[in-house]
């Protein structure tokens, strides 16, 4: 998929539903944009890392460490997506 | 009345063989895993020696282990993972999925609180470190001094981000715990490491701790992933003059016990898992027994740290420990598959030991002669090599043995070899010596 996706948030946001299910084992209608990591998924420090690497792995990006604590849904991990993405023109 | 600990699951990935019946296969038709190392090594070093025994490419899914995981682990311990998934399914236990977050199970048939795992490994998840430090130490040049870091150019390997989880990639624990995590086992839970005997060591404990009744069921054997971006690990050993120098032409360069040997082939890694047994368990889930384990031996040199003590005293006292353990006499070992290293003094000694105390009527092979050093996992590979040598009652050969050392009865190419009782030796870096002895399994 090329960079061009990466700036469709619907698919983005699709992608990172995936990797969401993916890491912490959780139903597709369980998770929205709006779903919040911890307090809705019960995603504990190790399983937030492992969602920080699976996403780096699955876009091929950085998510730089003091941007770690912001990335508390997924709507929120769709902006860095797409604005890492428009950075790279 | 002694209990009976029997071998009813191997689970093998080496070079010449990412599963127990492909690498068993290879062993019976004397093949050999030898190529180039990898050029880029070159570019950081100037190696004595050119050759390595590589790991084919595996499927990690077909060890229970997933993308996720393989973010959590070093090689070594998905290595071990592997080996472990093989052994359970040779086994026949069969499992059930006890958390799906974290890909965890539980086994059927067996008492998991009443499951050991020992793992032994030599220096357990170095590569994750060396990654992780080629990423801490890289990324800060290329950041401070941007024209360098463009200047090294190749030089510049590294990993994207720093590991969050090198802490527990790196303990040698690692392989032992992940192990007891995937299948619930809540006993003793072991890691050894005595460089090339801790394979050895490990299934010996294991061994012991079943027939004292401390445990019914264990989950043992060894791992290693000796390979870094850099050729670092690689380097220590060529720098110690450790390594097969002659190597040219490749496939020739390995010939332990051959008066012409010039050091141990550097293998990539492997893993060998077994799953041990008290008889009487084996017989009630009704699974045929692979061998029996019947003795375990062990002595230190307190000679040098990476040198034979030239006698052979303590390496003969792990042979006899081990015997003794067993009840059996030397003059009763009908296959001895030897250390081998083929490092000149290692050999020597060795065949020495081998004649006096077995004589020269027992077959003597070395699995290394197949795929090289394997350090920590080594032992518990030869020990899977002896116990399908006496399912099969079958031995490979040594590869390149064109001028044997010493007049042994060693096995120049695979054969049928009635074997009752096998001997596997492991003398480790350090001076570690650990010595198996297994039979034939009978009722």
């Amino acid at each position: 998929m090329n960079d061009h996706n990466l700036l469709e948030p619907s698919i983005v946001e699709q992608r990172v539903v995936g990797v969401v299910r993916e890491v912490l084992k959780v139903a597709a209608d369980e998770v929205t944009s709006q779903t919040r990591f911890v307090e809705d998924l019960g995603a504990d420090s190790l399983d937030r890392i492992t969602l920080m690497l699976a996403l780096e792995d699955e876009f091929g990006t950085s998510v730089p460490d003091d941007e770690d604590s912001n990335l508390t849904t997924v709507g929120a991990v769709v902006e860095l997506i797409i604005a890492q993405a428009n950075k790279r023109g | 009345m002694k209990r009976r600990v029997v071998i009813t699951g191997v689970g093998v990935i080496a070079p010449t063989g990412v599963r127990t019946q492909t690498f068993w296969e290879s062993c019976c038709a004397d093949r050999a895993a030898v190529s180039s190392i990898p050029a880029h090594w070159c570019c950081y070093f100037e190696p004595n020696s050119t050759v390595w025994a590589p790991l084919p490419a595996w499927e990690h899914e077909t060890a229970f282990v997933g993308r996720i995981e393989r973010m959590h682990f070093d090689r070594v311990t998905l290595l071990a993972l592997n080996a472990t998934v093989q052994a359970l399914d040779d086994a026949r236990i069969g499992r059930r999925v006890r958390d799906e977050r974290k890909n965890t199970y539980l086994v059927d048939g067996i008492d998991p609180t009443r499951c050991g795992v020992f793992v032994g490994t030599g220096i357990g998840g170095i590569t994750g470190f060396s990654a992780a430090q080629g990423n801490h130490v890289l990324a800060a040049i290329s950041v401070a001094a941007p024209e360098l870091a463009a200047k090294a150019g190749p030089l510049m390997r590294m990993p994207s981000r720093f590991n969050p989880f090198i802490v527990s990639m790196v303990m040698p624990n690692c392989s032992a715990a992940a192990i007891a995590i995937k299948i619930g086992a809540t006993s003793t839970n072991r890691t050894s490491c005595q460089a090339c005997a801790a394979g050895a060591v490990a299934l010996g404990d294991a061994f012991h701790a079943i027939r004292a009744g401390a445990l019914d069921t264990a989950i043992a054997g060894g791992a290693e992933y000796l390979t870094d971006e850099y050729g670092g690990i690689f380097r220590g050993f060529d720098v110690a003059k450790t390594l097969v120098r002659e190597c040219d032409p490749p496939h020739r360069a390995n010939r332990p016990f051959d008066r012409n040997r010039s050091g141990f082939l550097f293998s990539e890694g492997g893993a060998a898992v077994l799953v041990l047994e008290e008889a009487g368990q084996a017989r009630r889930r009704e699974v045929w027994p692979i061998a029996e384990i019947t003795g375990f031996g062990e002595s230190f040199e307190a000679h040098s740290l990476m040198a034979v003590e030239p006698s052979g005293e303590r390496m003969a006292a792990s042979i006899g420990a081990a015997l003794d353990d067993a009840g059996v006499d030397a003059s009763q070992v009908d296959y001895v598959n030897a250390h081998g290293t083929g490092t000149e003094v290692n050999d020597e000694v060795e065949a020495a030991v081998i004649e006096r105390l077995y004589g020269r009527e027992a077959a003597v092979n070395t699995t290394k002669s197949l795929i090289g050093h394997s350090v920590g996992a080594a032992g518990a590979i030869e020990a899977a090599v002896t116990a399908l040598s006496l399912r099969d009652q079958q031995v490979h050969g040594c590869r390149n043995l064109d001028d044997p050392i010493r007049p042994l009865n060693f096995v120049r190419a695979a054969r049928a070899l009635p074997i009752e009782t096998a001997t596997s030796h492991s003398f480790a870096f350090g001076g570690h010596n650990a010595v198996l002895v297994m039979r034939r399994f009978r009722e």
